[in-house]
Formats: C-alpha cells, sequence, structure tokens
C-alpha cells in the first residue's frame, strides 16, 4: 500500500525531525532511542510513498556504522571490566557491548529521523515556505541551487567520461588509476562548472538578485499560522524539557 | 532606444573592439554577423551592460539608453552599471542559454518569475505577466515543467522570456538559433518577430548571414573588432565573404566529390535490427545499414530523432538493447569504448566538453598518448594534425581561451591524431564560421578521398550535400531507413 | 553623476555581522575547549552526560552563527560559487567512497572556493555543504564547524600567497588537515562513537587496543586520516586551479585583488574599484 503523507510543510517536518534528534541526545538512552525508532521513525517512512528509497538510504549510511560500532566496542574496549571472551589484544567486554547498543540505537535513530524527513520532502515546496517566512535570499539560494546541482554534476561528470573514453582512455580497477582518472575528469568538470557560474552570476544580477528588500515567492504558501505556532510550542517544549533534564531534575 | 559609440574596450591581454557606434529604435532589428574571434559576443556583453571593472576591462565610449547617457573614460571613477536597473531595459540571452537558469527553480515558472521575485512584485502580478511572457514565447504549455531538463529550443525560449517578462525596450540575443532543427528555427523566428511587431528593439549576434533575413533587418558586419561598412542591398556579396562572413545554405565550394567506394567483402559498419531506447520510450532503431570504405553518410532527422543515439552505438559508448553493431566485421560487444579510439574518431556535439586538457597540444596529444605512442611520438602527431586544421600557432593555448571556431578545431585535431579511419561527427557545423566551414570541408573531402569513412549527423542539409555521397534519414517514418 | 541605470559608490559593513561572526567563533571553541577539558572522564559512563548535544548544538550552532555573519557581505559572484562548491563536495565525497579510496575528498569544493572567493565565502560553504548533505547524509551534520575551519583555513592560505609557490601548497594542505582533524576527533567520538569507515575504524582500534580512551584515539586517527586527505585536496585543488582558462581564473575578484595565483595578472585594474565588490 503507497500513499503519500502530504499532511504538514517540509518546514514543519523537519523541525519535527531535529528536536526529536535533540530528545534522543537529551534521554541518551538506548530504550528510548529504540522507541524513537520503532514508533515514530518506522511507521513515517513507511506512510511517505518513499519507503524504499528511505529503506535503503538507512542501509547504505547506518549499517556499516552500526557494524563498525559493534566490533569496534565489542572487541576493543579498554575501560571494559566484565570481560565476556579474553582475545589476547582485543576483548569482549559487558560494558563495551553496552556502549556499542547505546551509540547504535542513538545513531540508527539520529539516521532514520532526518533521513525520512529528508527523502520525503519536497525541495520546492521548502524553499517556497522559507522565501515566505523571509528567509535570508542567499540562504534559499545556495540550499536550492546546491540541491539542483548535485545531480548535474553527476551527469555532467559522467559525459566528460565518455568524451575521454572515446578519446582512449581505459580505467582499470587499480586505485591508482581510478585516482588518476579522477583528476583527469575534475579540472574539466571544474572547469566547466566555474564558467557556468561565472554567467549565471551575471543573470542574477542582472535578475535583481542583489537587491535587499523582501523577496516574494511565485507559489502560494502551503504553511499556515497553526503550524507556525506548532513549530514554536515544540521548540519551547524541548527547551523546558532538556533544561529540567539536565538541572531540575537532579535538584 | 540604444546607441553605442565605443572609443576602445580592452581585456587586460589586448585590444578586443574598437571603433563601433550605431543606435536601434523601437520595434528596430539588427543583425551583426561577423566571424568567429571577431569580438560578437564582447561587443553583445558590453550592449548587455556588463561592464564590471573589477573583472578587468576598460571600456571608452557611450552608451545611451531610455534616454539616459553614460560616459565611461576607462578610469576609475567611471560609472557602475546597476545591472538589474539595466536589465529592466535591455534583455539579454548569451550562447550558453543553460547557464541562465537560476538553478534554483522547479519550474518553467517560476524560472521566468524569478527577477520578479527578487524584485518583491506581489504573486498576483507576477502570475499574469508570466503568463503573458509564456504565451508571447509559447510556452504555455511548458510552464510546470522542470527548466533544468527541458531540451535546448525551448530552453532558449525559457532564458529569452526570462528576460523579457519585465517588457525591455531592447533584446539582445547571442546566437539563439545555434543548435536548433528547421522546425525550431521557425519557431522562434516567428515568435522574435512577433515581440518586434509589439515594439521591442531587437538585436541578433550571428556567424553567418541567414538567407532569409528580410530587408527590414538592418546588417552590421564585425570583423577584427571593428564595424566594417557593407553593402547593405546585396547581402551575400564578395565582400561578406572578405571579413570571413559567409552566408547560410551556400556551400563553401560544391564541387561534386568523386567517391571511390571501396570494393570490400566486409563493410566497415555494419548494423542489423537495432534498437534502444533510454527507459521504456524507444528512440532509436535501425533495421539494416551497411556503410563502406570511401563512403561518406550524413544522418538527418529533426532533434530527438535519434541521431546522436546512433552515432554513440559506432564506439560502444551506447550498447544496443537488440541488435548487433559490427565494425570491420568484428561485434562491438564487449569492446570497451576506450580500445575503440583508434579505430573510431568521434567528434562530440558540445564540444566543450570533449576538451579537458589545459594546453592544445596536450589536448590533440591525449589521443596518440593513450593509445601507447611515446611521448616524441605523439607530440609529433599531434602537431601534424594542428598544422592540417592551421592551429599549428596555437599550440601552447588553454583550449578554452581560443575561439569558437579554434575550439571546435582542436576537437577535430585531437580525433585526427589517433589517425582513426572511421570519422563520427556529431552536428559539426553547428555555430561554426565561414573559415571553420571551409577548413572543415576541405578535411573532410581529403579524409573520404584517402579510403576514410564518415558518419556525421547534421541539420544543414546544404553542408551534407556538399560532403556526404548518402543520406540517412531517421524520424518517425524513415527510421527503418 | 546620478542615474537611475548605476550604482551608488562604496558600501560601509555593519558591525552587527562582526558580532555574529565572533560568537560563532567563541561558541565553537568553546565547544571543544569543553569536550576536550571535561569529557574525557566521564565517556565511559556512557549515559546522562550532554556531551552528544553539546557537539551537535555547538559545532552546528557556531556554524549557523558564522553564516549568519558572512552570507549578508558576499556579492553575488561568491553566493552562485557555493552551491558548486558544495555540489562538488557531495559528488567527490561520494565518488571516493563508491571508487573505495582510502581518503574522503569530501572537502575538495569547500577548498575550492576558499581559494577562489576568499575566506569568508569558503567558511560558508564549509558549513552550508555538510548542513546540505546532512539531509542526506545525517553522519556529515555535526562536522559543520571543522568544515568552516577548512574552508576558512584554505582562504587564508590563499590569501596570504601560499597558492604562488606550489611547495607551499601541501604544506597548508597539512596544517589545514592537523587543525580539521583535531575538530573532527570529539564529533566522531561523542557522536558517533568513533565509528567511520573500514580504514579509519582499523586506526581507532589500535590505538584503543593500546589503551587509548575513546576521545585521544580519536584524535590520533583523526590526525592520520585529515593531514593526508586535505594534503591530497589541496594539492588537487591547485593543480586545478592552475589548469583553467586564464579569463575564468581572472574573472574571481578575490584571485584578482590578492594575486592569489601565480601569473595571473594583478589587480591594478581591479583594485582601482575597490568598492564593485569589496564588502569585507
Amino acid at each position: 500500500m503507497r500513499f503519500r503523507r502530504r499532511i504538514l510543510n517540509p518546514l514543519t517536518e523537519l523541525t519535527i525531525a531535529g528536536l526529536l534528534v535533540v530528545l534522543v541526545l537529551v534521554v541518551d538512552d538506548w530504550r528510548f532511542s529504540l522507541a524513537v525508532l520503532l514508533l515514530l521513525v518506522l511507521p513515517a517512512a513507511a506512510t511517505s510513498g518513499r519507503a524504499v528509497h528511505i529503506a535503503v538510504a538507512f542501509g547504505v549510511l547506518a549499517g556499516p556504522m552500526l557494524m563498525f560500532l559493534l566490533l569496534l566496542h565489542g572487541l576493543f574496549y579498554p575501560e571494559g571490566e566484565r570481560v565476556l571472551l579474553d582475545l589476547g589484544p582485543a576483548a569482549v567486554t559487558a560494558e563495551g557491548l553496552l556502549f556499542a547498543l547505546e551509540m547504535g540505537t542513538r545513531v540508527a535513530a539520529f539516521t532514520g529521523l532526518l533521513l525520512t524527513a529528508a527523502l520525503s520532502l519536497e525541495v520546492s515546496e521548502l524553499l517556497e515556505t522559507l522565501t515566505h517566512r523571509g528567509w535570508n535570499r542567499k540562504l534559499v539560494y545556495v540550499l536550492g541551487s546546491a540541491l539542483g546541482l548535485a545531480p548535474l554534476v553527476a551527469d555532467r561528470a559522467a559525459q566528460i567520461t565518455r568524451a575521454q573514453q572515446a578519446r582512449g582512455l581505459v580505467v582499470t580497477r587499480s586505485p591508482l588509476s581510478k585516482l588518476r582518472a579522477l583528476v583527469m575528469v575534475g579540472r574539466p568538470l571544474i572547469a566547466g562548472l566555474l564558467t557556468d557560474a561565472a554567467d549565471r552570476s551575471r543573470t542574477l544580477d542582472a535578475r535583481g538578485f542583489a537587491g535587499t528588500g523582501p523577496r516574494t515567492s511565485y507559489r502560494a504558501d502551503t504553511d499556515t499560522a497553526a503550524q507556525r505556532a506548532v513549530r514554536w510550542g515544540l521548540l519551547a517544549v524541548v527547551v523546558v524539557f532538556t533544561s529540567w533534564w539536565y538541572v531540575g531534575r537532579h535538584t | 532606444m540604444i546607441s553605442l559609440e565605443l572609443e576602445s574596450f580592452a581585456y587586460d591581454d589586448g585590444a578586443v573592439l574598437a571603433d563601433i557606434a550605431f543606435s536601434l529604435g523601437a520595434g528596430e532589428r539588427a543583425l551583426v554577423v561577423g566571424a568567429s574571434g571577431s569580438g560578437k559576443s564582447t561587443l553583445a556583453r558590453v550592449l548587455a551592460g556588463q561592464l564590471d571593472a573589477g573583472q578587468g576591462h576598460r571600456f571608452v565610449g557611450t552608451l545611451s539608453v531610455a534616454g539616459e547617457q553614460l560616459v565611461f573614460a576607462g578610469s576609475g571613477s567611471d560609472p557602475r552599471i546597476d545591472p538589474a536597473a539595466w536589465a529592466q531595459h535591455v534583455g539579454y540571452v548569451g550562447q550558453r542559454a543553460h547557464a541562465h537558469l537560476s538553478m534554483v527553480c522547479a519550474s518553467v515558472a517560476e524560472e521566468i518569475a524569478f527577477g520578479l521575485a527578487n524584485r518583491g512584485v506581489p504573486a498576483e502580478r507576477m502570475h499574469v505577466l508570466v503568463d503573458l511572457a509564456a504565451a508571447r514565447l509559447g510556452l504555455t504549455d511548458l510552464l510546470e515543467r522542470d527548466p533544468r531538463r527541458i531540451s535546448g529550443g525551448e530552453l532558449q525560449r525559457v532564458a529569452i522570456a526570462a528576460a523579457v517578462v519585465g517588457n525591455p525596450a531592447v533584446l539582445v540575443l547571442d546566437e539563439p538559433f545555434k543548435g536548433l532543427d528547421v522546425a525550431g528555427r521557425r519557431d522562434l523566428e516567428s515568435l522574435l518577430a512577433a515581440l518586434g511587431e509589439s515594439g521591442t528593439a531587437i538585436l541578433l549576434f550571428e556567424p553567418m548571414l541567414p538567407r532569409d533575413a528580410g530587408p527590414a533587418t538592418r546588417v552590421l558586419v564585425l570583423s577584427g573588432g571593428s564595424m566594417v561598412p557593407v553593402d547593405q542591398d546585396v547581402p551575400g556579396s564578395d565582400d561578406l565573404g572578405r571579413y570571413g562572413v559567409g552566408v547560410e545554405g551556400v556551400a563553401a565550394n560544391s564541387a561534386p566529390l568523386a567517391h571511390a567506394v571501396g570494393e570490400d567483402r566486409i563493410p566497415a559498419i555494419r548494423i542489423r535490427d537495432l534498437s534502444f531506447g533510454y527507459g521504456a520510450e524507444p528512440v532509436l532503431s535501425v533495421a539494416d545499414l551497411a556503410v563502406s570504405s570511401g563512403e561518406a553518410v550524413a544522418v538527418l532527422g529533426p532533434n530527438g530523432s535519434g541521431k546522436s543515439t546512433l552515432l554513440q552505438h559506432l564506439n560502444g559508448l551506447l550498447r544496443p538493447e537488440a541488435g548487433r553493431v559490427q565494425l570491420y566485421g568484428e561485434d562491438l560487444r564487449g569492446r570497451p569504448v576506450g580500445s575503440l579510439a583508434s579505430t573510431v574518431g568521434h567528434l562530440f556535439q558540445d564540444t566543450d566538453q570533449q576538451l579537458f586538457e589545459h594546453t592544445v597540444l596536450r589536448e590533440v596529444a591525449y589521443g596518440p598518448r593513450a593509445a601507447g605512442r611515446s611521448r616524441k611520438e605523439a607530440e609529433r602527431c599531434a602537431l601534424q594534425a594542428l598544422a592540417a586544421v592551421g592551429l599549428a600557432d596555437a599550440v601552447h593555448h588553454h583550449p578554452h581561451d581560443l575561439s569558437f571556431r579554434d575550439r571546435r578545431l582542436v576537437a577535430l585535431a585531437s580525433l585526427m591524431a589517433t589517425g582513426p579511419r572511421l570519422w563520427v561527427l556529431d552536428e559539426p557545423t553547428v555555430g561554426l564560421d565561414l573559415r571553420g566551414r571551409e577548413v572543415l570541408s576541405g578535411l573532410l573531402r581529403r579524409h573520404i578521398r584517402d579510403g576514410g569513412i564518415l558518419m556525421m549527423a547534421t541539420h544543414d542539409e546544404v553542408f551534407a550535400q556538399a560532403v556526404c555521397s548518402r543520406m540517412f534519414r531517421l524520424g518517425a517514418a524513415a527510421a527503418a531507413g | 553623476m546620478n542615474s537611475s541605470l548605476t550604482l551608488p559608490s562604496g558600501t560601509a559593513a555593519p558591525s552587527t555581522r562582526r558580532i555574529l561572526l565572533i560568537a560563532g567563533a567563541v561558541v565553537i571553541a568553546a565547544t571543544y575547549l569543553y569536550l576536550v577539558l571535561v569529557q574525557p572522564a566521564e565517556i565511559a559512563g556512557g549515559a546522562g552526560t550532554p556531551a552528544g548535544l553539546t557537539t551537535l548544538l555547538g559545532f552546528l550552532g557556531g556554524g549557523a552563527l558564522l553564516v549568519a555573519g558572512i552570507l549578508p557581505g558576499l556579492n553575488t559572484q561568491a553566493v552562485v560559487l557555493m552551491p558548486v562548491g558544495i555540489a562538488l563536495n557531495i559528488s567527490f565525497g561520494q565518488l571516493a567512497g563508491t571508487l573505495g579510496l582510502p581518503i574522503y575528498l569530501d572537502a575538495l569544493g569547500t577548498v575550492l572556493i576558499g581559494v577562489l572567493a576568499g575566506p569568508a565565502a569558503g567558511a560558508a560553504t564549509g558549513v552550508l555543504s555538510n548542513a546540505i548533505w546532512g539531509l542526506f547524509n545525517p553522519f556529515a551534520l555535526p562536522f559543520a564547524a571543522g568544515s568552516a575551519v577548512i574552508g576558512l583555513l584554505a582562504g587564508l592560505a590563499a590569501r596570504w600567497g601560499m597558492f604562488r609557490r606550489l611547495y607551499l601548497v601541501p604544506v597548508a594542505g597539512l596544517l589545514t588537515g592537523v587543525v580539521g582533524g583535531l575538530l573532527a576527533a570529539p564529533v566522531a567520538a561523542f557522536m558517533f562513537g568513533a565509528a567511520g569507515t573500514m580504514g579509519t575504524n582499523a586506526i581507532v582500534a589500535a590505538f584503543r587496543a593500546m589503551g587509548d580512551t575513546l576521545l585521544v584515539a580519536a584524535t590520533k586517527q583523526g590526525l592520520t586520516s585529515d593531514t593526508i586527505d586535505k594534503l591530497i585536496i589541496f594539492t588537487v585543488v591547485a593543480l586545478i586551479v592552475y589548469a583553467l582558462p586564464r579569463r575564468t581564473r581572472n574573472a574571481f575578484t578575490f584571485v584578482r585583488r590578492h594575486r592569489v595565483l601565480l601569473g595571473a595578472s594583478s589587480g591594478d585594474s581591479g583594485s582601482r574599484d575597490e568598492s564593485a565588490a569589496e564588502r569585507k
């Protein structure tokens, strides 16, 4: 079953994800991290309409991290006292495994929260909201343009590689050959991108980008007053909770 | 409307423009023609108000727009043009339309509205203006498309729409027809005519004089950075040729070629039942095509008919989904692209993405080096190829510091240096000036005469007729060829 | 001459931006000192320490203050270059990963922008690059402050003429790598338990086997990997900018004014009109 989750504005979604990351770091307990992961991230990702995409990205990013954490701290944790298995220079300790669990759930929650928010949002809608909220036009530009350029850079690099192959470049599997190929592709790629950027900056100047007044947006605002209130409210709640957690709780 | 009296304009490295004066009134149209390197693009940028002393150029002259006169003395106290205010009066689209995209807009409508949004124009007014500009440039159906993923002709129109959305009195276009097929040219031409009728003064820059330049169009000729007087009534006279300006649709030297088609048992190229598509959409299918040594085949068809796709199958850059591609009886399946470089020379449509070294000599010597020749031997091949295209004295220049024609000739030399028998050229004449065409057609003829093979995709039927012995048409009906 | 088509000459930089810059630098420095001085004893304790939160908020927040101070002062040319640098960081970072190269290469764009557009643009590129990449690779997010410093140092190295003498380029890269490695270590240790790539993990494991605390092991690993990485990046960037066409190279106001590159034309006509882009 696939249905697109289109209830909240992207800015609200990002805010919620960011604040949950803060909570995960504040509470810093593997049970809380796991609960966030299973009770919030999992359903949100499953109903986002891009579940497969999110799952793959999560696997690629967090998978190796989790494995390394287990190996690193499971085997090498000199502070550990309860030794479960002695392997000479390495030792499996209960404290090390617990630390790996703490870190692992936290890293997984952190990754899951941000990936779900980022991969299910529509960039153009986010940019439009930021413009309507009066964010700095240069910041909005850099954000939007970087996200727009990234796939084009890959396309362009592929084209240059093809041109070089047509002239006799053969890339072998050795790392040195790969690094050389990287520089060979990088030089014309960057020269082309910089030339385009010079043209683009003149275009932007001609289109009044250097102006300082408020910018308007062609698209209608999808943000609502209620969501704005929710964002500020959640922020206040997290700040209060954090101060209580670190200060008030112990007194 | 706009008038210019230019005494001199120079970059750090020498004078570029001198002694140019003209003015253009409402609804008038002028065409500036000049060979590659004659200073067309520089002049276009001067008129577009792109004069930033921080970039290292010096301008002496007077520029007037909308009743205001700006005097430049080439000193630090010169007026600094406000690019945004200038663009309200003079719209400009350069040669590389894709570099005119803001890169933040997800739809064509937002791209056109980008300048309005920067000035804080309210949304309702923006919608009205964007719809108007879109209607004027035939973009109404494309408003929701992603401007980063549309065809070259559409991109050109989006860039023009973004330049005219504020209704400037003057529109400056640097080679707007580059790379458009016949239909695309015709569309753009009628849109420009409509703009002119509504009072916009239009200034076009072209390397060749179009055959159908109307009598209402004033022709200005640029040569060596200066304006030269030509006989207005006889466009296409020898006068133009003297300044390196050709007339489109007139073949350079149309003496028919005596084709020495080889009596090979095995054809050099053999394509059987080829089909290819991007994603689910079929782009190309070729039932049977055989080309023998000494043959020159022009691949014709409108934009999007699969010409480039076909050519890229000839050195394995693309692999057929079904069917076979054979060179000299050998199937290309499994052959890496790089290993074919000394058999097949490929000239890409976008020359600038093909050049990747930082001197001309290294660029041209790259192929022979990659084929395993010694540095000395490779440089000898490179110098020979450069001499053949007439660029023997440019060996130490950066390829991208050369004029457009010379860049394309460097790309051609870099292909020739490995000595391939089969030349595969993708739109080699686009944007090329008279001299470039002459050099190119001379080299192509020599290559065929020496028993080489040519496959050339082009929109330029006249050039194709002059050089090629066979036409291969792609397109919905003729795909079976 | 007063005209609607021309710009007024001269603009002054407001001092609020300077305050933001100083605040950002102070927050980053304070976060680092707090983490290094206070935390090492507590790391073994695990839960209940604000180390992770401090790392994220301090480094990201400090970076945000820097961007807030820098961005309004940049001209359009620099603003347009920044996304190019960010896109290059992302592409090369991913490419280095998929090619299995033992270096990161994910600061290549930041260093390039620092060299071509100056230290301020470089620092802002660094922060925003990690913030934006962080949307799709959250592990990049808390390294924002380290990236800012790399962009800043690359820009300063260019301004001080280190790119005019080619033998100084790897030195500048090495020094930048030392600072970058030091700043990255607490992030790696407190946010992610020092887990990274196969290569970096092996180094951390080796130091841990010798009994180092996690932060010390991560710092030593950072010093090893980052210095090599930045040395290579600086060298590659120098090779790239020297291979640029002359006209492209000379179009950068910063490169012209400070004669960043050997053989680039001096800024005599550029410096005459300082106000054109000089907004500090």
